[in-house]
């Protein structure tokens, strides 16, 4: 918090009753879990980035599905609390951070509660957040049926359904 | 010329399915759709080849040899000898269609065009068998074969993606997720329009009348011989084209007959032999000469139609006047004894299972928010001749009886009536298949389609000769290029334009879709407000043909259609391939989607905020953002047509909206030159995208709350509408040269059984006063209806598996309810249902807004 920002605050508290500071108080929880879930959007984004391209090292028919492709994906949050990004090439993939226009297609979630939805979605799938206008898509939406297949792939050859499933079903219950 | 109809019974009540039939048709509704692979892969695997895929254009020549590679290296198969069951298990089928091919390698297959969205599966292949809403089956193999070898080249490839590599190329410097044109963007919010060139162009009618009293060789001469004399580099390249798309089509047929021939040899049985050999020669003749009998007129339709399917997707490519076009063939062979009436409507039979031989691909995002859609290939009969004189005979009989037998989804029929000249004889039979099917056909009145063609600057004689494309679409058959779905308009997006100041409340408050044209508490009458609607509605109309503009051309570059160019009227003359405006007649086609909601929405605001001053506009809003929460004395008035006036119950201010609405639109389009040269033309039918749309779109002002479906087509809102004669009525007072481009009018029916000869009576005396030109001006446009009650139609949503023949009229087309999604299937439910006897609407109650849109096991 700044010193103006402390002072304030602390301002408000003399002159007001509780009862009227509490609604202030609410927005700054809102701040807060705003920043936590870019926090969290982020890690979750960067792990699901970071996993498929080890996948991609160790299961050679996984690796299959690079074969000759190449494209560059840009996953971000409109708020700019989150940019990653994936390049396919050489059948390697790469995790980017940060953003950068050379993409294929762009991903833009309305904000890192939207990215967390999608992520912890049943099956990633990216109509309901088209939907519900969670999401904007930029460029080349081929490329996105591609992602989304290797995902699904990938989800199946390590059998991780289930733990999906039981992480959704924690979740819930939280 | 004279009427044909010699027929005694023209119930032909004595036909019934034969055992060959029956058996096939089981089939039929035993299968799920099976992916094909073949056309996908031999269409890559020349791409690849001959290096199209590195080309900027692919010329009609490219396309044209493709297709004839295909068509050579297709598997030639005669019968499917199995299906796949809902178990995801082969089983036998035990008998042969009399038809040799089908559209895909599988008794009922699914095509994909990975050059237009076939790749919107690929996120699904690998559980595409067990998605709970219309699976389909897909081997293990196959699933590796598109995944590696079809679907990556076709990654930058697509018309899609082509197009926005076009559209974008100026607008690499934007900052990210700007880089989309405008149009692009409006379209991929879907909430806007959908602009299907992506997907397809097809929804016209060729011309098959060539091929059966010429034969393909005869045009391949013809192309020759034109090529010889033609100066344009262009149209020479054309003439080639045509040659190697039609030699594909005879080694086709040709490939088919020498598999038949082979089969004969093997079997032992005399009949069968018999059989393969009757269908081996047909093979060897058709299409390649004139057909000589009705077996080979009707193997020379298959087959074509086998190959246009192969160039063309299967969105509203239709077959026309069949009953027109095969009545000679018909009627010599029964008069020669070489047919016999049984025979007859077994071919039929046979050819329309064949026609149904396929569903298109739909991923599961399409499944969930327009999930249903069935494939519309329609055919026409009835009718008047180009000479005005009546068109009806003895095959047109042949095919209802055919259509009623076989209650399919596939073919579409619709029947054309014209009150002046065809009989009630004719009029009664084609209410009473509606009984009996439930469904089909759709009616037509020939009186006012044929106005609403020449008002388009069609020749009577064209205009007479139309048939009906895809849903509803009128065209002049063989010669009309009309891409009638070219732009799926969702007019209450413009309305929420308005009402918003530019902003959309599915696309968020706070941002800017089109232009500012004025704040709702600035509206100081109700005529300031109408402007405001037609500049929001003239914007989006520009971005939505923008796009289809750029598409088109998009397929000029990549798409050109050498198959369907070569089996029309037009491009021979020309030398031009029907992308380029090769046809006699070129337009495309716009839909509207929310009509009835946006009329009555439009007269609520005149009403209670304008003339009556009930409630201001910014308070109207206020409500609207709220649904209706704590407002339902306000919900209650909008909804009551007692007291806030509703299309579709004669009151002036709503049906004069209703036409104003129409009239701008009309021109709006109307003013718009596409890049073949065509106008634009305007229809009403909208599948089932109102209630994708209406999903997605927020309450309304006329009691409408979020997430509820829109009315389809035409159709008075559900429910609106007490009383059948005056609905019908608001609905004939939109003059038909408004709606060139078609319109679906969904009517519901109660079904009374005990009551049956009272009920066809009644029902034919409705479509009389709905045609009526004394009442009406020249009549209603188009009928279609739905006769199966509520309570009915709650047991099929209980019981799938059931009720898996129930068949429906959507918008246009027909389909098999539970195949539908949930929202479809209650917008349908909830469609008003009048009893017909009393012309009263029927009470029941309403379903609630579906707020679950969980897919559901089929």
């Amino acid at each position: 918090m700044t010193p103006i920002k402390h002072f304030f605050f602390k301002l408000l508290s003399w002159v007001l009753p509780d009862r009227l500071c509490v609604p202030l108080m609410r927005k700054q929880i809102e701040k807060l879990k705003g920043a936590l879930e870019d926090v969290l959007a982020t890690a979750l984004l960067e792990i699901l980035l970071d996993g498929m391209s080890i996948a991609f090292v160790l299961l050679w028919g996984f690796r299959r599905n690079l074969v000759g492709f190449s494209g560059k994906y840009l996953f971000r949050t409109a708020n700019d609390g989150v940019a990653r990004g994936a390049f396919f090439a050489s059948r390697r993939m790469q995790v980017l951070r940060g953003e950068f226009t050379d993409y294929d297609v762009a991903v833009t979630f309305k904000d890192s509660a939207a990215l967390l939805r999608f992520l912890f979605s049943h099956d990633q799938d990216i109509l309901d957040s088209l939907l519900s206008n969670d999401v904007a898509v930029d460029g080349n939406v081929n490329y996105i049926y591609k992602f989304a297949f290797m995902a699904r792939d990938l989800i199946g050859r390590l059998n991780l359904t289930d733990l999906i499933e039981r992480v959704l079903a924690r979740l819930r219950v939280a | 010329m004279t009427t044909s109809v010699s027929l005694k019974d023209l119930a032909l009540s004595d036909q019934k399915r034969s055992p060959r039939v029956e058996e096939l048709r089981k089939a039929y509704f035993d299968a799920v759709p099976e992916i094909c692979c073949e056309r996908p892969s031999l269409v890559t695997r020349y791409a690849r080849k001959h290096g199209l895929f590195d080309k900027p254009t692919i010329s009609v020549l490219d396309k044209a040899r493709q297709y004839r590679y295909v068509l050579e290296h297709r598997q030639a198969m005669v019968a499917p000898d199995h299906g796949v069951g809902a178990d995801m298990k082969p089983f036998p089928i035990k008998a042969r269609s009399l038809f040799a091919g089908s559209t895909t390698s599988h008794f009922k297959g699914v095509p994909i065009f990975p050059e237009l969205v076939g790749l919107a599966l690929w996120p699904e292949l690998l559980n595409i068998k067990d998605r709970a809403s219309n699976p389909y089956f897909l081997a293990d193999k196959d699933v590796q074969v598109l995944n590696k070898k079809v679907f990556p080249y076709w990654l930058k490839h697509s018309v899609l993606e082509r197009c926005r590599a076009r559209m974008d190329k100026d607008r690499v410097g934007q900052p990210v997720g700007h880089r989309d044109v405008p149009e692009m963007v409006l379209l991929e919010d879907l909430v806007f329009f959908i602009t299907s060139k992506a997907d397809c162009i097809s929804h016209t009618i060729p011309d098959f009348s060539q091929v059966l009293k010429r034969g393909l060789r005869e045009i391949i001469k013809d192309a020759q011989q034109r090529g010889g004399r033609a100066q344009k580099p262009e149209q020479r390249e054309f003439y080639a084209a045509v040659v190697e798309a039609m030699e594909g089509i005879v080694k086709f047929s040709r490939n088919l007959a020498r598999e038949a021939r082979r089969l004969a040899r093997q079997t032992s049985d005399a009949t069968e032999r018999a059989e393969l050999r009757d269908m081996a020669e047909a093979n060897e003749h058709v299409p390649e000469f004139a057909a000589r009998t009705f077996r080979e007129g009707l193997t020379t339709i298959w087959i074509c139609w086998t190959a246009i399917h192969l160039e063309n997707p299967d969105v509203g490519l239709s077959l026309g006047r069949l009953d027109q076009l095969l009545y000679k063939l018909y009627s010599e062979d029964i008069k020669n004894g070489k047919l016999t009436v049984d025979k007859a409507i077994e071919l039929l039979c046979c050819l329309w299972l064949k026609i149904g031989d396929h569903v298109a691909a739909i991923p599961a995002a399409g499944e969930q928010l327009f999930g249903g859609t069935g494939s519309n290939q329609a055919i026409t009969v009835g009718g008047v001749h180009p000479d005005g004189s009546d068109a009806v005979n003895d095959l047109t009989y042949l095919m209802i009886r055919a259509t009623e037998l076989m209650m399919l989804r596939d073919p579409n029929l619709n029947a054309r009536f014209h009150p002046e000249v065809n009989s009630q004889a004719y009029l009664r039979r084609l209410c009473d298949v509606n009984l009996n099917t439930g469904a089909t056909p759709a009616l037509h009145n020939d009186r006012a389609v044929i106005e609403a063609l020449r008002a388009r600057g069609d020749s009577r004689e064209h205009a007479r000769d139309y048939g009906i494309i895809g849903c509803v679409e009128p065209g002049s058959n063989g010669r009309f290029y009309g891409a009638c779905a070219s732009i799926v308009l969702n007019l209450t997006s413009i309305l929420d334009l308005t009402l918003y100041n530019g902003e959309h409340r599915h696309t968020g408050r706070g941002v800017l879709i089109s232009e500012r044209t004025g704040d709702a508490a600035s509206f100081g009458s109700f005529e300031d407000f109408k402007k405001a609607f037609a500049r929001q509605a003239s914007w989006m109309v520009d971005r939505a043909t923008t796009l289809n503009e750029a598409l088109g051309l998009t397929h000029q570059e990549i798409y050109p259609t050498p198959i369907l160019s070569s089996l029309f009227e037009g491009p021979m003359e020309k030398g031009k391939d029907l992308i380029f405006g090769g046809a006699k007649i070129n337009s495309s086609g716009a839909t509207i989607v929310g009509f009835a909601d946006v009329v009555d929405s439009l007269a609520a605001i005149e009403q209670v905020v304008f003339k009556e001053n009930a409630i201001s506009l910014p308070d109207l809003l206020q409500a609207l953002d709220l649904n209706f929460v704590g407002h339902e004395a306000l919900l209650a008035r909008l909804r009551n047509p007692d007291k806030t006036h509703k299309y579709g119950n004669e009151q002036r201010d709503a049906d004069e909206i209703a036409r104003w609405v129409a009239t701008a639109l009309d021109k709006l389009f109307f003013d718009k030159v596409n890049y073949r040269g065509g106008r634009y033309r305007v229809g009403y039918w909208t599948m089932t995208s109102h209630a994708g749309f209406g999903r997605l779109s927020r309450a309304t002002p006329n009691g409408r709350r979020d997430g509820e479906n829109f009315t389809s087509g035409m159709t008075p809102v559900s429910g609106m509408t007490p009383h059948l004669t005056p609905a019908l009525n608001s609905v004939a007072s939109v003059p038909p040269a408004l709606l060139a481009n078609g319109l679906a009018v969904n009517l519901k029916y109660t079904p009374d059984r005990d009551n049956r000869g009272k009920m066809l009576d009644n029902f034919v005396d409705s479509v009389n006063g709905y045609f009526d030109a004394a009442k009406n001006g020249t009549g209603g446009m188009e009928i279609q209806f739905n006769v199966t009650s509520h309570a009915d139609f709650e047991k099929a949503v209980k019981d799938p598996q059931a009720h898996k023949e129930l068949l429906v009229r959507v918008s246009g087309y027909t389909a098999y309810f539970k195949d539908l999604n949930p929202q479809m299937q209650q917008e349908i439910i909830d469609r008003t249902e009048y009893n017909v006897v009393t012309r009263q609407a029927v009470q029941f109650a309403r379903a609630a807004a579906p707020t679950n849109f969980a897919k559901r096991s089929p």
